[in-house]
Formats: C-alpha cells, sequence, structure tokens
C-alpha cells in the first residue's frame, strides 16, 4: 500500500512538472510579432534571511572611549543585534519588513517609539525607557516599468558607505562618518534606470532622519545619482536637504579593482539645520585585499573635521578633528564571519578621550573581537 | 517499510543530484560545457533557425542575441542560483553563460559554456544584489568558493542546461500550433448560475 502511495505521489509530481513545463512553451507561428506573449516568470519565494552578531570589546585605556556606534561596551562579552528580514515579490509589487532585537538593532540605531512618559517605580517620568517598533526596514515599491521604480516607507538611508547590518560591513566598530550621518529616511522615493551603468532617484522624506513619524512636516529632500564610470567601480552621488535635517552631500565608491582587492571611499559634508550652525565633514578610505578564500584583510582610514557653532556630533568638539585607523580581518567559516579587529584614533586637540587615569588625552585605541552569523 | 522507503528517496535524490553535475563536460580549452546534437528529421535549417530564434526571444526574453545569422546563432545569458533549504531558500548568486547554437539541415548542435559565478550580498535595503566586480569562472571556483557550495552551482548549472536543452528540443521538434494553444485557451469552463 505504502509504495503504491509513494509511486502514486511521484506520478503526480511528475505530471505537475510535466505540466508547468508545457505552460511555459511559446508557440511557433513563425512570426515573431503575431506570437502570444511568452508565460511570465514565476514569482520568486518568500526570502527570509537575516543575521546575529555578538562581539568582545577592549578599550586599552580601561572604559570606553570612542564614540563612534556600536562596539561600545568596555571589557564585555557583548551582543548586537538578532535581524530578521522578509521580502516577497509578486508581479511588479515587493515589500520588505526587517526587524530587529537587541542594542544594535534597537536604541543604538532606531528611534523610540513612544518617547513620551513612561511608567517608573509606580510614577510617570519622561520616558527614557524604550519602546521600540524594531523596524529597520518597512517599505512596498513597485516597478511601474523594468527601469522605473516607486518606493515607499521606512528605508535605510541612501546616504553612506557604512550600514547598521554587521553582515553587511567589514568593519565591525562604524566610522565617524556613519555615526553622524542619517541611518534611516521615511519617505517616497522614484528611481529611474537611464541604462546599467546610470540611474537617478528623488524623493521626498520625513523632516527629521531616523523617525518613525514626521515632526509634522515631509519637507527632506533627497536624491541619489548613481553611475558606473568603469567595469567594477560604482559611484553614488547622494544628497539630502531639509529645513530641520540640514544639508548633506556625500559621495560613496567602491571598485573592484581586481578579484582580490577593493578598494572603497566615502567623502561627505554636513551642514546642521533646525536653527543650529555648523556641521562636519570628513572622508573615510577602505582598501580591501583577499589573502585567501576565507580571509580578507582591510584598512579603514577616516579623517573626520566638524565645523565650527553649535551643533555637536559624536565626535571631536566643534572645529576640531580626528583621525582613524583601524584594521581588520575578516575570517569566513561557512556563514559565519569573525572578525578581529584593532582601532587607534587621534584627535587633534587633547579633549576627546581619555586616558586610564581619568586625564584627557588625544588618542584612544580598543581591540573588537567579533562574530557574526548571516543567514 | 517507512525506513526502505525512505532509503530508496535518498538514493533517488543522491542519484538526481549527483547527474545534474554529470551533464557538464569539459571542452579542450578545459571549460565547462553542455554539448547536444539534436536529430531533426524532414526540417530544414531555415526553419530550425527561425524555430531557434522565436524560442529564444519568447522563452528566454532577458538572453542578449549578439550574433545571429541562418546558421549560428550566439548569445549571453545569466540565471540565478539558490542556496539553503526551505524556507531559508533564497538567491545565493548568478551564474552567466555563453549560448551557440548551429542550424544544418535535419539537425542542429547547441552548447553553453563560459560559465562564471557572481555571488549576491544583501544590500542596506533587504535585497540580495550582485557583487560588482567578483565573477569567478566555475571552473576556478572552488579557489574562492567551499567545495560544498561549487558543487551546488555545478548541480544548478547541469539543472538549467538539462531544461534548456529539453525546452529547445520539444520545441524545435514538435512547436505548439496556434490553433492548439487557441483551442486550449477556449476550453475554459463556464457555469450558468441561473438553470439549477
Amino acid at each position: 500500500m505504502k509504495k503504491i502511495l509513494l509511486l502514486t505521489c511521484l506520478f503526480v509530481a511528475a505530471v505537475f512538472t510535466f505540466k508547468a513545463e508545457a505552460a511555459t512553451m511559446p508557440v511557433d507561428t513563425g512570426k515573431a510579432a503575431a506570437a502570444p506573449a511568452p508565460a511570465p516568470t514565476p514569482d520568486p519565494p518568500l526570502v527570509f534571511s537575516g543575521s546575529v552578531d555578538t562581539y568582545y570589546k577592549y578599550d586599552f585605556s580601561g572604559h570606553a572611549n570612542i564614540p563612534t556606534s556600536f562596539a561600545n561596551e568596555q571589557n564585555s562579552i557583548s551582543i548586537g543585534m538578532v535581524d530578521l528580514g522578509l521580502k516577497k515579490t509578486v508581479g511588479n509589487a515587493s515589500f520588505v519588513g526587517e526587524l530587529s532585537f537587541g542594542p544594535r538593532g534597537q536604541q543604538q540605531s532606531i528611534p523610540n517609539a513612544d518617547p513620551g512618559l513612561v511608567s517608573l517605580n509606580g510614577s510617570s517620568v519622561t520616558g527614557t525607557a524604550y519602546s521600540s517598533y524594531h523596524i529597520q526596514n518597512l517599505y512596498v515599491s513597485y516597478n511601474v516599468t523594468p527601469k522605473f521604480n516607486l518606493t515607499m516607507g521606512y528605508m535605510s538611508t541612501f546616504i553612506g558607505y557604512e550600514v547598521i547590518s554587521p553582515a553587511a560591513n567589514f568593519n565591525y566598530s562604524t566610522s565617524y562618518l556613519f555615526t553622524n550621518g542619517p541611518f534611516q529616511n521615511a519617505g517616497f522615493k522614484a528611481t529611474y534606470s537611464f541604462s546599467d551603468k546610470v540611474s537617478l532617484m528623488a524623493g521626498i522624506f520625513n523632516d527629521y532622519w531616523n523617525v518613525y513619524q514626521s515632526y509634522g512636516r515631509v519637507n527632506t529632500f533627497g536624491a541619489q545619482l548613481m553611475v558606473v564610470p568603469v567595469k567594477n567601480w560604482t559611484a553614488y552621488i547622494n544628497f539630502a536637504t531639509g529645513p530641520a535635517s540640514g544639508t548633506e552631500i556625500d559621495l560613496t565608491t567602491t571598485y573592484q579593482i581586481t578579484d582580490a582587492f577593493k578598494l572603497g571611499l566615502n567623502a561627505a559634508d554636513f551642514s546642521a539645520g533646525n536653527g543650529f550652525t555648523g556641521g562636519f565633514s570628513g572622508v573615510a578610505l577602505y582598501p580591501q585585499l583577499a589573502v585567501s578564500k576565507v580571509v580578507t584583510l582591510g584598512i579603514r582610514g577616516e579623517y573626520f573635521t566638524t565645523k565650527t557653532g553649535d551643533y555637536l556630533t559624536a565626535g571631536p568638539a566643534p572645529g576640531e578633528s580626528v583621525f582613524g585607523a583601524t584594521l581588520t580581518a575578516n575570517i569566513k567559516a561557512g556563514p559565519l564571519m569573525v572578525i578581529p579587529e584593532f582601532r587607534l584614533d587621534s584627535s587633534s586637540k587633547s579633549d576627546m578621550f581619555t586616558a586610564n587615569g581619568g586625564a584627557l588625552t588625544s588618542s584612544a585605541s580598543q581591540f573588537v573581537l567579533a562574530a557574526v552569523y548571516a543567514f | 517499510m517507512k525506513r526502505t522507503i525512505v532509503a530508496i528517496i535518498c538514493i533517488l535524490l543522491a542519484k538526481v543530484t549527483c547527474a545534474q553535475q554529470d551533464l557538464l563536460s569539459f571542452d579542450e580549452h578545459d571549460k565547462y560545457i553542455y554539448y547536444q546534437v539534436t536529430e531533426a528529421p524532414g526540417i530544414s535549417a531555415d526553419t530550425l533557425y527561425k524555430r531557434a530564434v522565436y524560442f529564444l526571444k519568447t522563452a528566454y526574453p532577458k538572453l542578449k542575441l549578439k550574433n545571429s545569422n541562418e546558421k549560428n546563432i550566439s548569445g549571453e545569458g545569466k540565471f540565478e542560483t539558490y542556496g539553503g533549504v526551505s524556507i531559508l531558500k533564497k538567491e545565493s548568486g548568478e551564474i552567466i553563460y555563453e549560448l551557440n547554437v548551429e542550424l544544418k539541415e535535419q539537425k542542429y548542435r547547441y552548447w553553453l559554456t563560459a560559465f562564471a559565478f557572481t555571488p549576491y550580498v544583501k544590500d542596506r535595503y533587504g535585497n540580495f544584489v550582485p557583487q560588482m566586480g567578483i565573477n569567478i569562472p566555475l571552473e576556478k571556483a572552488e579557489s574562492k568558493f567551499d567545495k560544498k557550495d561549487v558543487d551546488n552551482y555545478l548541480n544548478q548549472t547541469g539543472t538549467f542546461c538539462k531544461q534548456f536543452g529539453d525546452r529547445l528540443k520539444q520545441f524545435m521538434l514538435n512547436p505548439p500550433k496556434k490553433e492548439e494553444v487557441a483551442k486550449k485557451e477556449e476550453v475554459t469552463k463556464k457555469v450558468v448560475t441561473d438553470k439549477w
């Protein structure tokens, strides 16, 4: 009986396979113009992906010093985040939903969904406790034509080289340019691909960066020009401006010079908005060399300077600068990436970091060992 | 009994998996190739050419035809590879290939070769996109990727080539007539709801 069932199952599967294949066959008319349209390509399946990351960090001053995002808990085996993403495309319509749980994916990178009053020990206080929607990406998009796409929702920013997800960064610690730039922009954008080598995005976004909800206005304009000057070299020229969020011009470019050697560059200039004066500018270079099929070595060299004014950055005081050099290895073991990293930052004045005894100093160094599993 | 059934299924699956990779051979330049010669009794070279061009343009619209005359057709295409199983199955990369079809009276031959793999990476928006500048010939893939992954790419390449060849053969030898397609469309069942 079981044999019969098994054979029946196999037969049914074979019949369905044959039917599906036959349905996609075009007909022979001899004239392409009179032919029926080819059968549409089946929609891809629901894609489920994500990552988890954990790290150990030791700052040689004995306390946390470097103020860039993530990897900031001193002498601790700490957690980054669990990142879970879903994507589905049906015809020309797609959605992406990406949730994150953990310090890197909550209070360190996404907004507090309810920053108002919270109850603490039986009394109402101004909210510092974290209430998160856990959303990194939540958007829908539609391909009006194969070259023209419309997207709306809460999205990772189009600005900058580095991103929140540790699986998509080479270095585990992050740059000053990343830390001080936008993480997400909620808005509506249109992208037109003129060719494989040129595309243009323009969109309107909420008044502030990194907010699920605007503070009453949707008045940040954003644009991105993508060009491929030569094969394997891609450059993005990004621009975002709004009365509240300020104005940032950014160049993000990557050139895969050989199979083993890649060079990335990020340069940006930001002028504060919302009545603040000042801002920042900086440049970061990312050479990376694959020395074997499991090990890639890379350096991030970054120069970051702040403008004079009253706008404060996560970095040097207004009118000062910092140079950061980060040596990172990516050691691959299947889906697991082990990332040992040594970083040395040096500021223009002795007021940014503190030494072992607490005295102000102009340099800081740290070691990080991280593990990122992506699926 | 259950064990026997499971064992048979495992053996069958293993055999199918191996078989797909075995479909590829090496050519004189030590490149992977899928090569077939097919007899087409009673069909002229001219008809075969028209059918082949029509088939490629309709069944594989993203294939870029580079050269096409009445004796041969060449082009470049790509297909996606998948990794993971069950709900974790997702695009792992894409493989580009070169296609050549040559036509003669009552037979044709074709081959797919120059397979090169580009891995996908997840971008900031949660999409899997080609990793720029990485384009590894399948013959050298083991120097860059795990053997298990390379075997998977080769299996999927073999599967793609076989499916391509089977579809091409079916169309070249027995193309569905326009009337047959029209008939099939007409047989949609209709239900009259006012009489019951």
